[in-house]
């Protein structure tokens, strides 16, 4: 049987790579559809509203915790990525290759609670440090530097994501060549310059990658935040004490519903535009028709 | 050489360690402004961290270069008046040919305008001028290459350092860009310094050669006297197809030498070279310059300028045909003659005299 002309051999492959969407995507979906059911879950009646939307803006305590959230990602993505980036390339340049991808995948290894935990006691320690320094020079103002804050849930966030973006940079600094850095500088570019011009625009995507991922990784995070934030929520910390103590509420359905959304409308408009960006390519390189000869 | 102007390039007691390894031992050379200069050597001999330590991609361990009579060995690449051409991967993928070509004279800050006219006229120059606006991954290997020379040539630095420019190029490419390439010197006048293995590439191009070897610079001459007239017998046994055979010195006394090889007394001019008798030397002489002719008797020759052996084979090459003849105490010579009738080839094991004249055999003492 011929099954390059087998239409069910098509088929089969195109249902199995729904049946996967569909299996990892089925929890967010009913999350969704609950967020859209004016009883909420588990009710026996399905009824559609847009009421929980509504609502969303007006749950204070929903509405800090995506702020806090939202700005731990932003900053951690801000500190975390510049960070992993140099150290890629440092990797990159680096004769012995071992110890610093050692050094640098280590936090993956560690279990979330015990890296979470072994935080918290070394701020704790390093607080108190601080402070009795303070009270030696007579002054309070290095008292709250390490107490448990938003700088130390930052702190622990970078540790846990850093691995993850350098590896995704990394990935895509292999097919990067340093001739063309090389070249760069035998142009007259500075070592900075060089990087800007020629090797970022190449690892554009691999940055632009770790920091989606590290956002994400933020919205994920629950022990290490939830050890090192202080006195704030975030909205997986909120989400999930909620789920512990109450249920979640329609409107954390409708919030999660809609973060949902917005990330499943930025990654596919991302990928449509790639796309479309790489047909517009493909077809101006088609129209330079003449053969590429010697 | 002497010089009237400081030298473009000057190396002086250049080293450069990694770890144990030893890259270059003590190298000095001296390049005259709008030469075209070959370091030649074997892979691994050197070369190519003599050519980036001279661009400022590498610091030497001990050492200074000196570019226009000025010390640079503290200057980064950029801050230097060279530039270079690498051996392949060099281009910027996501720029096209005129952004390639134009992008240090963008660095340097130049209008737009003349930056579009230099580039156009560097691209002319390499007869790249209808591919302006392709992307590198749309031209083939010697357009890159040629795309390559076209960004360092439109910078109007003085000093062109070329890393084996020519080595991912197939052999045809490499022949026509070898000639492209002296062509294109000799319009700019600048000084080109050009890494390569390949001596056929190295003889095309070069005013002058250096060879370097184990981290040594073995030797420094014109293409033609480093070809007829080796100094030392390792650039005999690198460059060109020389025989190099070792021999113990019987009488030094006179304008001549002669030694022991092979059972047979060859004369050799001395050349003023150190030499004492009983001492072992090498000689050598190009496989070109050896005739062959089969031998009746087995009595060793006493002119001093032939010897004896047992024809061993023939190998044909299109243009020439090599015979090689195994002497008494094993040694392999070869005779290589331009000719490609095979009919007459003495059987396998004959006896067979190689000759050749006095001024083809040299003596190196080392």
């Amino acid at each position: 049987m011929n099954e390059y002309e087998n239409p069910w051999f098509h088929g089969l492959k195109w249902a199995y790579l729904l049946l996967v969407v569909l299996t990892l995507m089925a929890p967010v979906l009913y999350v969704m559809y609950i967020s859209f059911n004016a009883n909420g879950f588990g009710a026996n009646e399905y009824v559609f509203t847009l009421e929980w939307y509504g609502l969303i803006f007006s749950d204070e305590l929903l509405i800090g915790a995506l702020r806090w959230t939202l700005m731990l990602a932003i900053v951690v993505t801000l500190v975390a990525v510049p960070m992993a980036l140099l150290a890629a390339k440092y990797y990159k340049a680096a004769d012995n290759k071992l110890f610093p991808v050692f050094l640098l995948l280590a936090p993956l290894f560690v279990p979330p609670d015990i890296l979470g935990s072994a935080l918290l006691v070394s701020f704790k320690n390093l607080n108190a440090v601080f402070i009795w320094i303070g009270d030696g020079l007579g002054t309070s103002m290095f008292d709250s530097w390490f107490r448990l804050s938003f700088l130390t849930a930052t702190i622990g966030l970078i540790i846990y994501t850093i691995p993850y973006s350098f590896v995704v940079i990394l990935i895509t600094m292999g097919r990067y060549r340093k001739e063309q850095t090389e070249a760069a500088r035998a142009c007259g570019a500075s070592g900075w310059r060089a990087f800007w011009d020629i090797e970022f625009p190449q690892i554009r995507a691999g940055v632009f990658s770790a920091s989606a991922f590290t956002v994400i990784l933020v919205f994920n995070e629950y022990t290490r935040t939830s050890l090192l934030k202080g006195g704030f929520d975030t909205f997986t910390t909120v989400l999930i004490s909620q789920m512990l103590n109450t249920g979640m509420s329609p409107q954390s359905y409708a919030m999660s519903a809609m973060i949902s959304f917005v990330a499943i409308a930025a990654i596919g408009g991302i990928i449509i535009l790639t796309l479309i960006r790489a047909e517009a390519l493909a077809r101006i390189a088609r129209g330079k028709a003449e053969p590429v000869m010697s | 050489m002497t010089f009237q102007t400081p030298p473009a390039v000057e190396v002086r007691n250049l080293a450069k360690h990694y770890g144990d390894f030893v890259a270059l031992k003590n190298v000095n050379v001296t390049i005259a402004a709008g030469e075209y200069f070959v370091l030649l050597g074997p892979s691994g001999g050197g070369k190519t961290t003599l050519l980036r330590t001279i661009g400022g991609f590498q610091k030497p361990t001990s050492g200074d270069v000196f570019l226009h009579g000025k010390s640079v060995g503290h200057l980064p690449p950029d801050k230097r008046p060279t530039t270079m051409v690498f051996q392949a991967y060099a281009l910027f993928p996501h720029m096209n040919v005129t952004q390639n070509v134009g992008y240090g004279l963008k660095v340097a800050g130049l209008p737009k305008a003349q930056i579009a006219d230099k580039v156009a006229h560097a691209l002319d120059q390499v007869g790249l001028t209808k591919f302006a606006q392709r992307k590198p991954h749309e031209l083939s290997g010697g357009q890159q290459q040629r795309v390559q020379l076209a960004r360092a040539i439109v910078l109007d630095r003085d000093i062109l350092l070329l890393d084996e420019p020519l080595a991912a190029l197939d052999a045809q490419l490499r022949k026509d860009m070898c000639l492209e390439l002296k062509h294109l010197q000799e319009k700019v006048g600048i000084t080109f310094i050009h890494v390569t293995h390949n001596q056929e590439e190295a003889m095309t191009v070069a005013d002058r050669i250096a060879l370097i070897a184990n981290g040594d610079l073995v030797e420094v001459g014109r293409a033609r006297d480093i070809y007829r007239a080796p100094e030392k017998s390792f650039t005999a046994s690198f460059v060109g197809e020389n025989n190099v055979l070792k021999g113990k010195v019987s009488d030094a006394n006179g304008v001549s030498v002669t030694v022991d090889v092979a059972g047979a007394k060859l004369q050799v001019a001395k050349r003023d070279l150190p030499v004492s008798t009983g001492q072992n030397v090498t000689l050598s002489i190009r496989s070109e310059c050896v005739a062959l002719e089969t031998v009746n008797d087995s009595n060793a020759p006493t002119d001093g300028l032939s010897m004896l052996g047992a024809y061993d084979e023939s190998v044909y090459l299109g243009l020439t045909t090599s015979h090689l003849v195994r002497l008494p105490d094993g040694t392999e010579m070869v005779s290589r003659i331009i000719a490609d009738a095979d009919d007459t080839l003495p059987v396998n094991g004959a006896p067979v005299r190689l000759r050749w004249k006095p001024t083809d055999i040299r003596l190196h003492v080392e």
